[in-house]
């Protein structure tokens, strides 16, 4: 907690993201049936606590890193943040800005064809048509599908899958970008490709990132702060190099 | 006896009771179940005497009227009852109130303004896609139902030798309908999980989702009435102004399927073996809605006029046929009670998917 009230005191940089006392739980849902549903009998359901009452800022331009071992919950607060859910209690205040999220796997819709489904997300994103118009080819080019993208996602492999939904997000820039483990896909040539688009997209200045990731390398190098999530709680937020020292300890145990 | 007609109140209270625990998600202690289920009854009672009572009507003696009467009585009380439901609990409940309503209200004109036009993109990329691998493109929209009819009209019409007047007409139109409401009955089931990618990485409202597969439907039903017009030229069907009531009976129509549908949507989520059920029901009703027969005629005295005016979905069948191709217009209480009844179910169908749309990310 040291961390977020040393981040408020500077207060000079206007802030993109203000998360506050976010918790966000799980019902697992034991034996549902037609008759269980009508009726809203409730049955004993186990409630699984993802997120526990995490509260940071994070100041326009920033670049937040998120650490943590798996299933601790970043995710979750990744797509809290974008919007997906809203959390149990507390608030999440974008400040107006726009935001998408960059997972593996994005939502296609597989009988339509690649050029629907970017004006498709795009507009989901909150794009214009114009808007959209106007950087379709740049998307069609960076993901070199050529040709295929007039036939169904359905047909594509998976790297081409990948590589597009890539280029959708890379090239449909918003405000916010929060990206969970995606910093490079497809092929040698693409990841390096896509690497350089990313790095490019982080260090814009009017960009806040906020970038869930494992390597510890990748993080080192990108972020200005570091925030280690511990079983859905916040363990530490603050410089990168302490706080990687200190997850490396704790994960080497 | 005495017994037997305290059902026509009894039923409907029940029915009130039910929809009341749903929308209180449950939260109701038997005590109070008990004192709203006799509020319910006594309310309607006094509703229906002192409506029979303002017409003139002084002492019904239930017990002298005939079964379709208290039938219909019992129906129209549920109906009635489905409605009075909202007021009730607006009034006594705390968790429901007027801002709360103004509120979701609010939020779903914004949605609707904010999504429409990706409701209209996405059923347009749909129904693009259907064809773009098919022979014969969309013609296929109007070879398909063409072919159900020749079928039907050759089954009912040859083998069960029932006829109405213009048959392949009255049986195509109605047909056109009845897809429009089943397929939509089938996709909401199963809406939610067929979209994951989606809904796991962008925030849109749900019902949406099931609003554009609508889109869809509906202007595959379009297409089927520019085959039915061209039949009525070919079949030489007299037209009159009537035909104009097509308009709010069609919107009737689709706002009881939306409503129906959001519903079935939310439950759909949670309930795997959920498409099975609706299947069996799906096919069940189409016999009761006289996609290929007139309800009304067929099935003996009181149940088939019943039939025809408490089946929504049959009661706007007959009404468009009637309308179309007889020169009749609508019975006008029926369709305005039906528009109400629509409004309601789409309220609580949009109600439903609000608060539980956020779970459902969760559980699929």
């Amino acid at each position: 907690m040291e961390g977020y009230q040393e981040i408020t005191k500077e207060g000079v940089k206007e802030t993109a993201i203000e998360v506050k006392d976010v918790c966000i739980y799980y019902q697992m849902m034991k034996n549902v049936t037609v008759r269980h549903n009508l009726f809203h009998k409730h049955t004993q359901e186990a409630v699984f606590e993802a997120v526990k009452n995490i509260s940071f800022t994070v100041e326009k331009g920033d670049i937040l890193g998120v650490i943590g071992k798996n299933g601790s919950g970043k995710s979750t607060l990744l797509r809290a943040i974008a919007g997906v859910f809203s959390p149990n209690s507390g608030s999440i205040d974008l400040k107006g800005h726009t935001v998408s999220l960059m997972a593996l796997g994005v939502g296609f819709k597989d009988n339509l064809t690649g050029r629907d489904n970017i004006s498709l997300s795009g507009m989901l994103l909150g794009f214009s048509d114009r808007q959209i118009q106007q950087r379709m080819q740049e998307i069609i080019d960076f993901a070199e599908i050529d040709e295929f993208i007039d036939r169904p996602v359905r047909t594509y492999s998976s790297g081409m899958r990948s590589k597009l939904a890539f280029a959708i997000t890379a090239m449909l820039e918003t405000d916010i970008m929060l990206v969970d483990e995606v910093l490079s896909v497809g092929d040698e040539r693409f990841k390096k490709k896509s690497l350089k688009k990313m790095k490019e997209l982080i260090n814009d200045k009017n960009r806040t990132v906020i970038i869930v990731s494992h390597s510890i390398d990748t993080l080192k190098n990108l972020c200005d702060k570091i925030m280690w999530i511990h079983d859905g709680a916040m363990k530490e937020i603050g410089e990168p190099k302490k706080i990687l020292d200190d997850y490396l300890k704790f994960m080497n145990q | 006896m005495l017994i037997l007609n305290s059902v026509i109140i009894l039923v409907p209270a029940l029915f009130a009771l039910f929809i009341h625990n749903y929308i209180c998600h449950g939260k109701v202690t038997p005590v109070r179940k008990l004192f709203f289920f006799v509020l319910y009854g006594i309310v309607i009672g006094v509703l229906l005497y002192g409506s029979a009572w303002l017409q003139g009507i002084r002492g019904i003696d239930i017990l002298q009227k005939t079964l379709s009467y208290k039938i219909t009585v019992t129906i129209f009380s549920c109906v009635l009852s489905f409605c009075l439901v909202f007021v009730v609990c607006l009034v006594v409940e705390p968790d429901i109130t007027m801002q709360k309503l103004k509120r979701y209200l609010l939020r779903f004109g914004t949605d609707v303004q904010k999504y429409f036009e990706y409701a209209i993109r996405s059923a347009r990329a749909d129904l693009r896609s259907e064809v773009a691998n098919a022979y014969l493109d969309w013609l296929w929209w109007l070879i398909e139902p063409f072919c159900m009819m020749l079928i039907y009209a050759l089954i009912f019409g040859v083998v069960f030798k029932a006829s109405e007047p213009y048959f392949p007409v009255f049986i195509f139109s109605g047909l056109a309908m009845w897809s429009f409401f089943s397929r939509g009955m089938n996709v909401s089931v199963s809406i939610v999980r067929n979209n994951k990618g989606i809904i796991c990485n962008i925030y849109l409202p749900k019902f949406i989702l099931y609003f554009a597969r609508m889109l869809v439907n509906g202007f595959k039903m379009l297409v089927s009435f520019g085959i039915v017009v061209v039949m009525m030229v070919v079949f030489h069907v007299p037209i009159s102004w009537n035909v104009l009531y097509i308009v709010p009976i069609m919107a009737v129509f689709f706002l009881f399927t939306f409503g129906l549908g959001s519903i079935l949507m939310h439950f759909g989520v949670y309930v795997n073996d959920l498409s099975y059920i609706v299947g069996i029901l799906l096919s069940m009703l189409m016999y009761f809605t006289g996609t290929f027969y007139a309800v009304g005629k067929r099935i003996p005295a009181p149940f088939g006029a019943l039939l025809e005016q408490f089946n929504p979905i049959a009661y706007c069948i007959a009404s468009m046929r009637n309308a179309v191709l007889y020169c009749e217009p609508p019975q006008m209480e029926l369709l305005l009670m039906w528009a109400l009844v629509s409004l309601v179910l789409s309220a609580l169908g949009v109600y439903t998917v609000y608060r539980n749309e956020n779970a459902y990310v969760k559980v699929i």
